[in-house]
């Protein structure tokens, strides 16, 4: 019963993102129609339509060059920044936290400013935000307990802040430093969130990494509802709570320090997405991890199509989410504080 | 009984920053029993009960099934011992049923998600303590005995035979308190072993095979309820003066003001 229950949850939330996946690949400054994207899809797959050839270069470079990439990017970069705040939020025992607030998504981004710097291999750039995002956990973290010794909510938040605030200003000291007429509009632009700076290669090299991740963070979800208990009682249930939380913390501060370095600082959809997932299916992991990864991906995908066809110039996402998110954020943290205190 | 125990204690120490909460401490359980840890705050009680769970590292010798239990993964003790905190209060929301099939974690492999027969033995461990229609309840709404209850329906489903509970009466009222009590006496009846804190004399009278008194991070007496909480301990452990009456054939601590 309850197992079919989940079932259907996840196939309705699937369908949901597909809709939006189409959506996306179809809307645009050109827009390809549902009976053309169709024939262009029995071409590619059963070469069984007939499409001339100028239509098909067309749609080809719309579809493979700029949407698909895009969409998948987004998908991506919503289920992986969704999963990592539903995960942190249960390795430290607090709804209020994301990968944003511990400040993950501005060490990650020092560290890709830093690649970005001293080398053009994209895996260098990848390797110093991983670096940089986990660090910057640890000294939320760090923080946090030298101010209490007792789990605090609010002294891991402001431990985050901290944290976060270092960062960004190592990172101002990266731009003042960098060439400001390449490197420094760059640096800039990508902080701001965009998706569309993507290619299918670049996309499929992060979707790996990502994909591990978020697939070792629903593999683990039992654990999270554990440890949302608490150390002690965790450990009495039979946890091994420290490698769980250092495997959990890597996992997730993996898959949100890649979604910045493909995609800059996409703030609140690590906090907004877990929280509404939460009060619509519970707290058990089991769902909300695999069903927060769907959802923060039709959520980014929507955001992304929003930046692209609200005005005549593309606003920039991580803009649009913070806009979309803080009066979500406002209303869930209404209705959700009674179960906090 | 058995004769080997369930569980060994033998001199513990421990000590936290510079002061000693431990300083010696002799223990047996054995199957069937239910031990009452008698004592005033700060004497070490809830120490003694986490360092049995291995939740925190002393000194000296604690066996769990004639093994130490440094050899003890957290997994092989839940796979022994259940642990009822005195009280839960995660920020989530877990159904009553979510909350027991956690016990059942420490019977699964790493990567393993509860079954559909981890489900059924969490309700059959629900209708065990009669409280099958909380199932679909939240956690967090419920009044703290209900909470208590629904936190030793997860014991019985973790299939452990040995309950290990921190005051488990803290913060309940007069009915709920005694209702516990009753349901510890009913679980013993069927064969479940218990060592519980607790604060109160009285309870260990209405619901011991053995007291086991400590002050100052050691034991100080030991044995049945009868033989142990008289009116001298009580004046020695908490400075108060108690009768202890007999009513209806069974001892009971009567505290007496001073004026």
């Amino acid at each position: 019963m309850r197992h079919k229950k989940h079932g259907r949850y996840l196939i309705a939330s699937t369908l949901l993102l597909m809709a939006a996946a189409i959506f996306s690949l179809l809307w645009g400054q050109y827009y390809i129609g549902m009976e053309t994207f169709f024939e262009y899809l029995n071409y590619k797959l059963f070469a069984t339509s007939v499409i001339d050839q100028g239509t098909l270069a067309l749609i080809d470079n719309i579809i493979l060059e700029i949407r698909l990439p895009r969409v998948l990017l987004a998908i991506l970069i919503g289920a992986a920044l969704s999963t990592s705040g539903v995960v942190f939020q249960a390795m430290f025992v607090n709804p209020l936290v994301s990968p944003g607030i511990l400040g993950v998504l501005a060490g990650a981004s020092f560290g890709a400013a830093c690649g970005m710097l001293i080398s053009e291999h994209w895996i260098i750039v990848q390797i110093l935000a991983f670096i940089f995002g986990f660090i910057s956990v640890g000294f939320a973290v760090l923080i946090g307990s030298m101010v209490t010794s007792s789990r605090s909510t609010v002294m891991l938040v402001l431990g985050g802040v901290i944290s976060g605030s270092l960062f960004t200003s190592l990172l101002s000291i990266i731009k003042y430093v960098a060439d400001p007429y390449s490197t420094l509009p760059a640096i800039v632009y990508w902080l701001m969130g965009s998706l569309s700076m993507a290619n299918l290669n670049e996309v499929f090299l992060v979707a790996i990494p990502i994909s591990i991740s978020i697939a070792g963070m629903i593999f683990m979800s039992k654990y999270f509802d554990l440890m949302s208990l608490g150390d002690e009682e965790a450990k009495a249930l039979g946890v091994n709570v420290k490698f769980i939380r250092i495997i959990a913390i890597v996992l997730a501060t993996l898959a949100s320090s890649l979604s910045v370095v493909m995609a800059g600082i996409i703030g609140w959809v690590g906090l907004i997405i877990p929280h509404i997932i939460r009060m619509a299916v519970g707290p058990s992991h089991r769902l909300l991890i695999p069903l927060s990864a769907i959802a923060g991906g039709a959520f980014l995908l929507l955001a992304d199509a929003v930046s692209r066809l609200a005005l005549s110039v593309e606003i920039p996402i991580g803009i649009l989410t913070s806009l979309i998110g803080i009066p979500i954020f406002i209303i869930v943290l209404k209705n959700a504080r009674a179960a906090w205190n | 009984m058995e004769l080997k125990p369930i569980i060994e204690v033998k001199n513990l120490y421990f000590s936290y920053k510079k002061h000693q909460v431990l300083a010696g401490v002799d223990l047996e359980l054995y199957r069937g029993e239910v031990v009452s840890l008698l004592g005033p705050n700060g004497c070490g009680k809830s120490t003694l009960i986490k360092l049995i769970l291995k939740l925190l590292h002393g000194e000296g010798e604690i066996k769990i099934a004639s093994k130490e239990i440094g050899k003890y993964s957290h997994k092989d003790i839940a796979s022994h011992v259940a642990y009822i905190p005195q009280y839960n209060n995660t920020p989530f929301n877990y159904t009553v049923l979510e909350m027991v099939v956690m016990g059942r974690v420490a019977k699964l492999d790493f990567f393993a998600l509860p079954s559909a027969g981890d489900y059924e033995i969490a309700n059959i461990a629900l209708k065990k303590i009669d409280i099958e229609h909380l199932s679909n309840r939240a956690f967090g709404q419920l009044s703290g005995g209900q909470k208590q209850m629904v936190l030793l329906a997860r014991a019985i489903a973790q299939e452990v035979n040995v309950f290990i509970m921190d005051e488990p009466v803290a913060g309940l009222d007069y009915g709920n308190q005694i209702r516990l009590l009753e349901l510890i006496n009913e679980l013993s009846a069927q064969g479940y072993t218990f060592l519980k804190t607790t604060h109160y004399p009285d309870h260990a009278l209405l619901v011991s095979s053995r007291v086991v008194v400590m002050n100052g991070g050691k034991i100080i007496a030991e044995g049945t309820p009868y033989e142990v909480i008289t009116s001298k301990m009580i004046e020695s452990v908490y400075d108060i003066k108690a009768d202890i009456i007999t009513h209806d054939a069974h001892k009971r601590c009567v505290p007496i003001f001073k004026k």
